[in-house]
């Protein structure tokens, strides 16, 4: 047993090393016209559904800010883009399209890659108080599993979203409603009205989460009506907070990255 | 105990004959459409509209294989043959849903292949089963073992070529066609000797410069022109016709590199089954620019037209429009819209669209309805001979097109762009039912979503659809009244069938990568 336990581990590292030998560490089309040109469509029906036409964010991360979450090189988009990324809805592309492929698509994401131009005015830590004073961000938002589970996870926002489309976010949160994120309301047969957030919604039945954190399942069929609507239950921020306080929680959201602190 | 051991003997005796297969045989399903027709109708009505909501499951099947099954099951001689995504395939035992025997094959490495590695199903002619696999290889196999009996290049996967259609049965012959449209093939439908695996035919779904209609391309860009076939076709032998529909050309919504009506693309074809000549074609969508394949199964029907009995093929289009010709000739019956159409304002009296300017896809996006997905996709219909109503899924909503150029290089994508939702728009969909005589709508079952499955209908007055959210539901095939519905836990993509087994009907459904069977609780009757 011993000796086939040290066989596969062998075995392992050369497959390891085969596999380290085999991954390019260099882009071979390095800012190639072509392999743009040859990329761009490839990202429009590839990762536009989630990463946004314009590679801006959406479901998936802005990739035109030149950081990344995986790494800031060639290689280590390589790797997410071939590979996929473990824990999240990024698939693996290298066996569906290719070594070439996976290259001529890091090339196209370089070209319209810049380092985020927005100025940052706000203080950290005033944002990091009213998020969670005044803004009371944390009764439907989580960081690090700590907070509600109303809203999207913020633990990499700053990672995910341009500090324009926070901003946007902040002051009208209609303007891009992340997916699965609508409002439901229910009526009872008895009147009741419950009004929360999405969590699911079919022909039959809906789940949804009340501002209170209650979590409700209904058949259609036994309520006197379920709706959905477009909206988010955030409320817009544009009048609660000045806009120093706007910029200071602009600054703090944009420190969650997702990294160990 | 002694009847199962009868029945298992029974089982080995036949088993060591070549299979009778009779699609008119209500006890199994021996072809994507139970018939050469594509209606997807069983006679069975031991489940009926009376005692459906006792539907319960009776074994489940885990293919333990990534992606969701698209496949039409085949089921005769006790067993299931159901074809999975990846080049997987297996033989499911009636009794308890354990595997028989299970065919794979790896997939070349470093290929792209466009819309998922998926298959749509087995073909059967006597002891053989028939499926492509993806890399476009189309095989022969022994149904009793899974043993491949050939094995058939079709043509090359890097040209973009892919194969995921559920092989026809005609004749002697077994006739399939490639997907590739968005990555610019020319697109082909074969037919290959049963026994041999010998090309007899074939056919370009792109006319080239040897084929008149080869003028409705300019210069060369009939070698990228699309026309996939990804879709069963469907067969008349009285006519000896094979029909196929034809997907779109290629690259998809930029029209300016393919001026013309692009013919074959975004047709139903009628071919010889015997030269695989053409004897008529209808384009349902000259010079798409919206991705409307017109692939949807074309199924044959008798209606009556103007009072009289025409023999019809029916396909409900992604264009919005559901389409009747005569089978014969390819003469236009009608075309009915069954959900909002903003592209056109009328059908003419020749079948061919008055366009609406400013429909095309654009550089800053242009909203059109139907969405790219169509009014209906590919999902398989249904013809129940008992209501005399047709029946197919429904996407209702538009999308926005955006257009861009593109250079082609061989095995990249080819599609000149993308489509984006509406924002505020979410599609939704139906189950509708329509009179094919005429195109009525007579009844539509509304889903907050687009429905993702193909449907069956049975003798016992039900038709049977799926959900994306998993529901399995049975309505009934006259009003569209929900019966039953059954929460299978995995988006319900393909179609369902019906069989006898040791007396009791079951009604199977792949749902997610599960294969579910149902029948009535109790005894066989």
């Amino acid at each position: 047993m011993r000796r086939l336990m040290r066989k596969r581990c062998l075995l392992g590292l050369v497959v390891a090393a085969v596999c380290a030998a085999q991954t390019p560490k260099t882009n071979p089309f390095a800012n190639d016209p072509k392999a743009i040109g040859d990329g761009k469509p490839m990202f429009s029906l590839r990762c536009a559904p989630c990463h946004g036409r314009n590679a801006d964010g959406g479901r998936a991360p802005d990739l035109t800010r030149g950081t990344y979450s995986v790494g800031d090189t060639d290689e280590d988009l390589y790797t997410v883009i071939a590979e996929g990324a473990a824990g999240t809805e990024m698939p693996d592309f290298l066996s569906r399209i290719g070594s070439d492929h996976v290259w001529r698509l890091v090339t196209f994401i370089r070209s319209i890659s810049k380092r985020d131009s927005t100025q940052m005015h706000g203080n950290v830590e005033n944002g990091k108080a009213l998020y969670a004073g005044k803004g009371q961000c944390s009764q439907c938002h989580a960081i690090s599993g700590q907070g509600g589970r109303m809203g999207p996870d913020l633990t990499r926002v700053g990672r995910q979203r341009s500090l324009k489309y926070l901003s946007e976010s902040l002051t009208d949160p209609n303007a891009d409603l992340t997916p699965g994120f609508n409002t439901i309301t229910v009526v009872t047969k008895t009147g009741k009205k419950i009004v929360g957030v999405q969590k699911n919604f079919d022909t039959f039945s809906a789940q949804l989460i009340d501002m209170s954190g209650n979590y409700y399942s209904f058949m259609t069929s036994d309520v006197a009506s379920v709706t959905r609507e477009y909206k988010s239950l955030m409320p817009a921020y544009k009048t609660t907070f000045n806009e120093t306080q706007l910029n200071d929680l602009l600054a703090y959201l944009s420190t969650l990255r997702g990294e160990a602190k | 105990m002694t009847k199962r051991l009868t029945l298992g003997l029974l089982f080995i005796a036949a088993a060591s004959y070549a299979a009778d297969l009779n699609e008119k045989d209500p006890n199994t399903w021996t072809a994507y459409g139970k018939n050469s027709y594509g209606w997807r109708y069983s006679d069975l009505k031991q489940i009926n509209t009376l005692n459906v909501t006792q539907l319960a499951p009776k074994w489940m099947f885990q293919s333990d294989v990534a992606g969701k099954f698209e496949a039409s099951p085949l089921v005769y001689d006790g067993l299931m043959y159901l074809t999975a995504p990846s080049n997987h395939a297996f033989a499911l035992d009636l009794l308890t849903g354990r595997v028989a025997w299970h065919y794979f094959k790896k997939l070349p490495r470093g290929v792209d292949i466009c819309c998922g590695q998926v298959n749509r199903g087995f073909a059967a002619m006597g002891d053989k089963l028939f499926k492509v696999n993806l890399e476009d290889t189309l095989i022969a196999m022994d149904a009793k073992t899974g043993a491949v009996l050939w094995e058939t290049t079709i043509d090359d996967i890097k040209k973009g070529f892919s194969a995921t259609v559920a092989p026809l049965v005609a004749k002697n012959l077994v006739i399939v066609g490639l997907a590739g449209a968005e990555f610019g093939v020319r697109g082909i439908i074969d037919a290959y000797d049963a026994n041999t695996g010998k090309r007899v035919w074939r056919f370009y779904t792109v006319a080239g410069p040897e084929d008149a209609a080869g003028k409705t391309w300019s210069g060369d860009a009939y070698q990228r022109g699309g026309g996939s076939i990804w879709v069963p076709g469907t067969y008349d032998p009285e006519l000896n016709l094979v029909y196929f529909g034809t997907g779109n050309p290629g690259p998809d919504l930029d029209g300016s590199v393919r001026p013309g009506d692009n013919l074959y693309t975004c047709s139903v074809v009628a071919l010889d089954a015997d030269t695989g000549k053409l004897k008529w074609h209808f384009q349902m969508t000259p010079h798409d620019v919206h991705d409307w394949d017109s692939v949807a199964d074309p199924v044959l029907i008798d209606v009556n037209h103007e009072g009289k009995k025409v023999k019809a093929v029916v396909q409900a289009n992604r264009n919005g429009f559901l389409y009747a010709l005569d089978r014969a000739t390819g003469k236009f019956l009608y075309a009915k819209a069954y959900t909002k159409v903003d592209w056109t304002d009328g059908i003419g009296p020749d079948g061919r669209p008055h366009l609406v300017t400013g429909k095309e896809p654009s550089e800053q996006g242009t909203i059109t309805c139907p969405g790219m997905g169509g009014g209906h996709n590919w999902q398989a219909t249904t013809f129940s001979p008992q209501s005399g109503l047709y029946y197919f899924t429904t996407t209702e909503g538009c999308q926005i097109y955006y257009k861009t150029s593109q250079e082609y290089h061989e095995g990249v994508q080819y599609q000149a762009s993308t489509t984006g939702a509406v924002p505020g728009e979410p599609n939704t969909g139906s189950v509708v039912a329509v009179d094919p005589n005429n195109g009525t709508v007579k009844w539509k079952f509304p889903t907050v979503t687009p429905p993702t499955s193909g449907l069956l209908a049975v003798g016992g007055g039900l038709i049977f659809s799926g959900d994306r959210e998993g529901y399995f539901i049975a309505l009934d095939a006259k009003t569209g009244k929900v019966l039953w519905k059954f929460q299978t836990g995995g988006t319900v993509i393909a179609p369902p069938v019906s069989y006898m087994f040791e007396g009791k009907q079951y009604i199977a459904v792949a749902a997610g990568a599960s294969m579910i069977t149902f029948t009535l609780p109790g005894p066989a009757h």
